[in-house]
């Protein structure tokens, strides 16, 4: 619509607004669930963002990868590969002592990625504005990390499963003999991601500064086992039974025992003798917890 | 060499703001809290393992992780490190303040809770263990802070990177592969202890090898970090 | 289009000859040579034309990847020297935040090795009006105040050489005053100084010359006035008033030097290619035709015009 008068002149260069359905909250969440995502893997930004992602990631797969192989070669080689096969230390319940530290290493390089950003450059008021509302938020990042975490966390187990599957004399058998060790790892895988994630995500929540949220992450995950091993070793085996339960990678270590029926990894795990459920249950408590306290932290952050 | 008291000062102030002070007197006390929950409930003297374990393996390197990556890392990242390369110092004084902040300050932190851990929890051979760890700590920590101020000088995720290479490299891949042993510090540290006659487990580095490579560490990593600094490349807005 | 820009021909205290710099596919600085002598220079050019990676050049901050920089006659590049006489006035806002204005100034002043630190902080801490502030901490400036601080860091040891990129940026109009009063004074001792702006007002009122750069690549250089009269393939165009301005535009239309004359209500506005022989023959017209002038105003010999001519060609 051109308008002209003897003073000026407005012109119409076409704008129009748009009037079209705008999609809901739903799909909000669900547009920032997957932007987490794509986020934890470094997917839609430069080559950089993905060296630590996929690096981490290539890290924890290739020993399944390695143990497939040789389970191939093994075959071949008949009832004495067998042999050589059962003695293989890359087993579902072993790989978690290969795997948790790099899933730790994911969280604290990921985490503060992508919580302290949108704090330390001033974009939440942008998203609190919207349609979506702060708890929203805070779930949508925390789900997304821990999803990402429990795909990275199971990767080398299904490789594991679908290589011996194939591997055993005919595909039938193979299915048999490992289906048992699916919901086995699943559930560990989901334990795993689930309190990794979550604490990683409430330490970088409180902490915008990438540099210190790293740092806080690593700290609390590697030194606690550490400690309790200390003092497992040198006072009252009770002392050490209660601070077990505090340490969340001894906590991942009890858990994956019992979910195996194996020999846990740490030996302060095997000495401590704590029946499986108290692992499982404050594994339950950690997520749940740090869970709520993150997303407090969002309603109750100022911007 | 009087233009390199404001360089550590600057540095100095820079490093000890309020939240990192506090995340690093936590790690320093930690063990020292340990032993003394230790000492306190009866338990068994040990020095040599909480050293071993909680201190040479976790509370030094993560020290001077954070203080090494942070000494010029942080004025990289938000842009001040131009005001001190626009100056007529000599690019080796500047790395040379830098790594002496960095390797003071691990020290300070990390050598106190040596002492009050032997202290706490020494037993007959008490004096060894103080002593060795002393020295091997100071040394040890030294070589970790200079190597992460040289690396902090190439890329700007160093954190992580040194994150990686202590965990990942010195806690498992240089265990699995005993012919790279030589290849960490921790193990070079640990061979320095038993050297000074510390009871360390496991087979430790010869002492001759151990001192070769801390001391390679702390040359190395000065002369990378002059050598950068000489050719550092600060990019304008647009 | 056929007049290549020359700089002026003075003493060099700063050389830049044939510099280019890329990154990877991206070439920001592109085969760019000048020449700086005292007086300031200002470096106009949009955002994104390489006038911060040519000021990171000239400040040694930067290696070329063809070319030269050369200060006082040797290399910018890995010469730490260089900066006793040279000062650098960087874009981006961060200062130590936690060091006072005063220590800032002092930090700087230590650093350069001046012979009376406090001293010379606090004149250069006066040179740039900040005494008030000054011993609060520069964390708790404004951007104003904080662009005073960098430039006192910058003249602590009174360089000969200052470079500043953006200095103007976040100043109210009485700091811009004061620090261009400033600069123009450091000028008149002889000092060289350049200064980087995409706003044409800053660099018409403080530069003595100008060089104008736009997608990496040196359009200009001189004094813009100058500049206006080498575009011959661009009109000049004139605002005239007289006593009978239908008269008169059409007796210039029978001059040579005239494109075109449109009557304006009010002016004759009048293209030329050729200033100096319009400027003879409109005299002798508004004598011949008996027509006097009331007003004749150039219109476009402003840098706004200068410069939008040159980034569009």
């Amino acid at each position: 619509m051109t308008a002209s008068g003897p003073g000026g002149s407005i012109f119409d260069l076409g704008y129009q607004s748009y009037t079209g359905p705008r999609l809901g909250r739903r799909s909000a969440v669900r547009a920032l669930f997957s932007q987490t995502i794509r986020a934890c893997f470094g997917i839609g930004r430069g080559g950089r963002a993905k060296i630590a992602p996929f690096g981490l990631s290539a890290l924890a797969v290739l020993p399944a990868g390695l143990a497939v192989g040789f389970a191939a070669l093994a075959a071949q080689a008949g009832p004495a590969g067998g042999a050589i096969e059962n003695a293989s230390p890359i087993r579902y319940e072993t790989y978690h002592g290969l795997v948790a530290i790099l899933i730790m290493l994911f969280c604290a390089a990921q985490a503060p990625e992508l919580f302290g950003r949108d704090q330390r450059y001033g974009v939440l008021p942008l998203y609190f504005s919207r349609v979506l509302t702060r708890p929203d938020y805070a779930l949508a990042k925390v789900f997304g990390l821990m999803l990402a975490l429990f795909a990275v966390d199971i990767a080398p187990y299904l490789i594991l499963f679908v290589g011996r599957v194939f591997v055993a004399p005919d595909p039938a058998t193979g299915l048999a003999e490992e289906i048992a060790a699916l919901p086995r790892f699943l559930l560990q895988g989901v334990l795993v991601a689930g309190l990794l994630g979550g604490i990683a995500g409430l330490i970088a929540a409180w902490t915008p500064r990438r540099a210190y949220a790293t740092a806080t992450i690593i700290a609390v995950f590697i030194i606690p086992p550490i400690i309790v091993a200390i003092v497992a070793a040198q006072t009252s085996q009770d002392l050490a039974r209660a601070l077990v339960l505090f340490s969340p990678g001894d906590i991942l270590d009890g858990t994956n025992a019992a979910i195996f029926g194996s020999i846990p990894d740490s030996p302060v795990v095997a000495s401590v003798n704590l029946p499986g459920w108290a692992y499982l249950a404050a594994a339950a408590v950690g997520i749940v917890g740090s869970i709520g306290l993150t997303v407090r932290r969002y309603v109750r952050i100022a911007t | 060499m009087t233009v390199m008291t404001p360089l550590i000062e600057v540095t100095l102030r820079g490093l000890l703001g309020r939240r990192r002070t506090i995340l690093l007197a936590l790690l320093a006390g930690l063990p020292v809290l340990i032993a003394l929950l230790i000492r306190v409930s009866g338990g068994r003297p040990d020095a040599d393992r909480i050293l071993d374990t909680l201190v040479v393996r976790t509370v030094m390197p993560l020290v001077a992780l954070i203080v090494g990556t942070a000494a010029i890392g942080s004025e990289i990242e938000d842009g001040t490190a131009v005001y001190l390369i626009i100056k007529p110092i000599a690019r080796w004084r500047i790395a040379a303040a830098k790594i002496l902040v960095a390797a003071g300050l691990t020290a300070v932190m990390v050598i106190p809770a040596v002492v009050l851990t032997s202290l706490l929890l020494g037993r007959n051979d008490m004096t060894t263990t103080l002593v060795g760890f002393t020295v091997a700590c100071f040394v040890g920590g030294s070589a970790y802070a200079a190597a992460f101020v040289a690396l902090s000088l190439f890329t700007t995720r160093a954190l992580l990177l040194g994150l990686a290479y202590v965990l990942i490299w010195e806690g498992v891949l240089s265990g699995l592969l005993e012919g790279t042993k030589f290849l960490s510090i921790r193990q070079a540290t640990l061979g320095l202890a038993a050297a000074l006659g510390v009871d360390v487990p496991g087979e430790p580095l010869a002492a001759g090898v151990s001192v070769a490579v801390l001391a390679t560490v702390l040359v190395g990593a000065f002369a990378l970090a002059t050598w950068r600094l000489a050719r550092f490349e600060i990019r304008g807005g647009d | 289009m056929t007049a290549s820009p020359t700089a002026p021909a003075v003493v060099a205290a700063l050389e830049v000859e044939h510099v280019s710099r890329w990154y990877g596919n991206v070439v920001a600085v592109n085969d760019i040579s000048f020449g700086l002598g005292g007086g300031v220079t200002g470096l106009l050019g949009p955002n994104g034309a390489g006038k911060s990676t040519l000021l990171h050049l000239m400040a040694g901050l930067l290696a070329p990847s063809a070319g030269r920089v050369l200060v006082e006659g040797a290399s910018a590049w890995r010469r730490p020297e260089m900066y006793r006489h040279v000062g650098l006035v960087p874009e981006r806002e961060t200062v130590h935040g936690f060091l006072t204005g005063r220590e800032f100034a002092a930090l700087n002043a230590r650093l350069q090795g001046v012979a009376d630190p406090a001293g010379a902080a606090a004149r250069a801490i006066a040179t740039v009006d900040l005494t008030e502030a000054a011993d609060r901490p520069i964390g708790t400036y404004s951007k104003g105040m904080r662009q005073r601080a960098k430039l006192a860091g910058a003249l602590v040891h009174e360089p000969r050489i200052l470079l500043l990129d953006e200095p103007f940026n976040g100043m109210d109009p009485r700091q811009r005053l004061h620090m261009m009063t400033l600069l123009r004074s450091m000028a008149a001792e002889g000092r060289t100084i350049l200064f980087s702006s995409h706003i044409l007002e800053e660099v018409e009122r403080l530069a003595d010359s100008v060089l104008v750069v736009y997608a990496g690549r040196l359009a200009a250089a001189g004094d813009f006035r100058s500049i206006r009269r080498l575009m011959t393939d661009r009109p000049h165009t004139f605002t005239v008033r007289s006593s009978d301005d239908r008269r008169l535009a059409a007796a210039l239309m029978a001059d040579a030097s005239v494109f075109g004359a449109e009557l304006v209500s009010g002016h004759v506005a009048i293209r030329t290619a050729d200033y100096d022989a319009f400027t003879r023959a409109l005299p002798r017209v508004a004598r011949d035709g008996g027509v006097t002038l009331f007003e004749v105003r150039p219109t476009d010999d402003s840098l706004e015009s200068v410069f939008s001519y040159l980034v569009r060609r």
